[in-house]
């Protein structure tokens, strides 16, 4: 009983707060002169107004479901891993010099560079996990700095050591390595199915199996676990591995899939999207991956309603902040004693009035 | 001028972003709020004092605004939080994501697209006079900008007030034990909102003062981890204003080093160089440990009704 009301407020409070945020998306486009009616009819269809723009939009939604899932699976644990973007660059990393470097060629050179990525990704999340079960240190902070120190490597990497001629990037991924289209005439590649797939084995495993039930059992209460006998710090640590490992996997997947080269601004922001969607899916595996449908559906869109209407993107990034904003401080609001207490309350009032 | 009062002069002027930030951390960390949202509000207070200085032409009207919208943006983590009971971690992370997105929005509309780098006029030095001319400690501590000398003092008076004084301690004691500091009549909430006014208002002054006082433009992305090293500077600095000033030093002396590493080349890639400050606060963590020093209720929502 208790347990449904809490997953029914699980999907109000995040659907209640996108519509929210559509309204107050809304007041901003009329104080920018614009229609707001108009301009989100210009979202929707730059959205899933044709074949090409639905591609477009799940080709947008890949890199935000790895780097969601990544986030997931480590709160799932009780860790606070934002260093997704880092993750997700180093896969990246590691993906381009499979396919540039290492002479491979072909699908064995996607597969490697796939692997690599993922193994990459595992790395950087070890490093601030390792820190923290044997240093005690606040992984939030080192894994930010390790963020930093990423996206500063990846620059030494399309600036200098792989850079194209006088363009400070990469060179292209060879045409035969990259990740094949599902469909043809639409962007999106096989990189969206295995984040979905992705989804659903995480779901499973966290929800269905008894390794992921020590997993959650650690992130609700450590101590708890502790005293049940579970290796509290090597699930810990195991969870920043996989969690940085799905990031590793997204970012060579964005690489060879969608990008194909590395140059300024790669990844830029993912990692904290990630950590929204999540939160805002409620750390549940597939409820994130329609999270971020949403959000990609809300930035293919807002190319389409800049052209047509002139209201700016970046419109579209303050709505993505504002449900997060709205569905965090909602979801705190419905376990108030005070919230549960009211609605029980009018549930029991409801109940007399019909026994009346 | 040579290498070292170079360097030493940036080290300075490098340290007091990171330092205002790290001090209003400090306040909200006493009061047991965990603020991670420090980036964010460092953001938002960078694009708003910018812009107020473009604007109106005063850099103290900026920095003043930058704190105002400092305090706006952080009220909403402290209704989250202190009232709707919302996870100070989650809740900080949702104004990381939400406030650099307005200031962008804002920058945005205002300049429009295709707009060339738009440029203030920083705020002046001041020297001191008499104490400017001590060789080498004059040009570093008093011939720098006002808001070099306000760090100093705000260093001084948090020390101070949180040491000396008896409202120091009723506020640390809500940061220690909140139902014992409102057994002992001390206005719990109140204390909380205040430490949110507070951390606002100054994590909004450090992102100010760097486009105010250091540099002229504003871009996406300005503060580039300073809200994160401030958090750093807070557990490495131990809790106390002094531990603290410290800590901003040496993070601020790692990010004046690696800009005159990278002006010398030395031809390594210039990005190796910019690691330095982020891997420095890796290691400073590291050495520290994690041995809990910060106040014992940081991070625990506060239910007046729970006894």
């Amino acid at each position: 009983m208790r347990k449904g009301k809490n997953s029914m407020a699980g999907i109000v409070v995040p659907l209640l707060s996108i519509v929210l945020a559509l309204l107050i998306g809304a007041i901003i486009m009329v104080c920018l002169g614009a229609n707001p009616a108009t301009a989100m009819k210009n979202l929707a269809i730059g959205a899933f107004g044709s074949k090409p723009n639905i591609g477009t939009t799940l080709t947008k939604a890949t890199p935000l479901i790895f780097t969601s899932l990544c986030a997931c699976f480590a709160y799932k644990c009780g860790v606070f891993n934002l260093g997704g973007e880092g993750q997700f660059i180093m896969g990246s990393i590691a993906a381009i010099y499979v396919t540039l470097v290492t002479g491979i060629t072909g699908v064995p050179a996607m597969l490697l560079a796939l692997a690599a990525g993922a193994a990459a990704g595992g790395i950087w999340g070890f490093l601030p996990g390792i820190l923290k079960i044997t240093r005690g240190q606040n992984e939030m902070i080192t894994s930010i700095m390790f963020n930093y120190i990423a996206t500063l490597l990846m620059g030494v990497v399309y600036t200098n050591w792989l850079r194209d001629g006088s363009v400070p990037q990469t060179q292209a991924v060879p045409k035969e390595s990259q990740i094949p289209r599902v469909i043809t005439g639409m962007r999106f590649t096989w990189g969206f199915v295995i984040a979905v797939v992705l989804g659903l084995i995480l779901y499973y495993f966290l929800f269905r199996t008894s390794g992921g039930f020590k997993l959650r059992a650690v992130g609700i209460n450590a101590t708890a676990a502790r005293f049940n006998g579970f290796p509290v710090r090597r699930l810990m640590l195991f969870s920043f591995i996989v969690s940085g490992a799905i990031a590793g996997l997204g970012g060579s997947a964005e690489l060879l899939g969608t990008q194909f080269r590395l140059i300024n601004g790669f990844a830029s922001g993912y990692g904290f999207d990630g950590v929204a969607m999540a939160l805002i899916g409620q750390l549940n595996p597939i409820a994130t991956i329609f999270v971020a449908l949403f959000f990609a559906a809300l930035r293919a869109g807002a190319t389409t309603m800049q052209a047509a209407t002139g209201v700016p993107t970046s419109v579209s990034d303050i709505i993505q902040a504002l449900v997060i904003v709205f569905t965090v401080a909602g979801m705190a609001l419905t376990k108030l004693p005070e919230f549960t207490a009211f609605l029980q309350n009018r549930s029991h009032k409801n109940g007399k009035e019909v026994r009346d | 001028m040579n290498f070292v009062t170079n360097l030493l002069l940036a080290t300075v002027r490098m340290a007091i972003p990171i330092l205002f930030i790290a001090i209003g951390e400090m306040y909200s960390e006493r009061a047991g709020m965990v603020n991670i949202g420090l980036e964010g509000l460092a953001a938002i207070g960078s694009l708003v004092g910018f812009l107020m200085c473009f604007i109106t032409g005063s850099t103290w009207l900026g920095i003043f605004c930058g704190a105002l919208v400092g305090i706006a943006v952080n009220m909403i983590y402290a209704f989250a939080t202190i009232n709707l009971c919302a996870n100070h971690t989650v809740y900080g992370m949702a104004i990381n994501i939400f406030a650099p997105a307005l200031a962008s929005f804002i920058y945005r509309v205002y300049f429009g697209k295709g707009s060339d780098l738009s440029q203030i006029t920083l705020m002046k030095g001041l020297g001191i006079p008499g104490l400017k001319n001590i060789p080498l400690v004059g040009e570093l501590l008093f011939n720098q900008t006002p808001m070099v000398y306000l760090a100093f003092l705000l260093v001084i008076f948090t020390a101070v007030f949180f040491r000396r004084t008896r409202s120091g301690l009723n506020y640390r004691a809500v940061g220690e034990n909140p139902k014992a500091a409102a057994t002992l009549g001390i206005n719990v909430i109140g204390v909380k909102y205040l430490s949110c006014v507070i951390c606002g208002a100054l994590a909004g002054i450090g992102g100010a003062y760097l486009t105010t006082c250091y540099s002229n433009t504003y871009t996406e992305g300005n503060i580039a981890g300073r809200g994160f090293i401030a958090l750093a500077a807070v557990i490495f600095g131990r809790w106390s204003a002094g531990g603290i000033l410290l800590a901003c030093l040496f993070f601020g002396f790692c990010d004046a080093l690696q800009i005159r590493l990278q002006v010398a080349g030395l031809g390594i890639p210039y990005q190796f160089f910019q690691m330095i400050p982020f891997a420095a606060t890796i290691l400073a963590l590291t050495l520290i440990g994690g041995r809990k020093l910060g106040p014992k209720a940081a991070g625990k929502p506060y239910r007046k009704e729970e006894r």
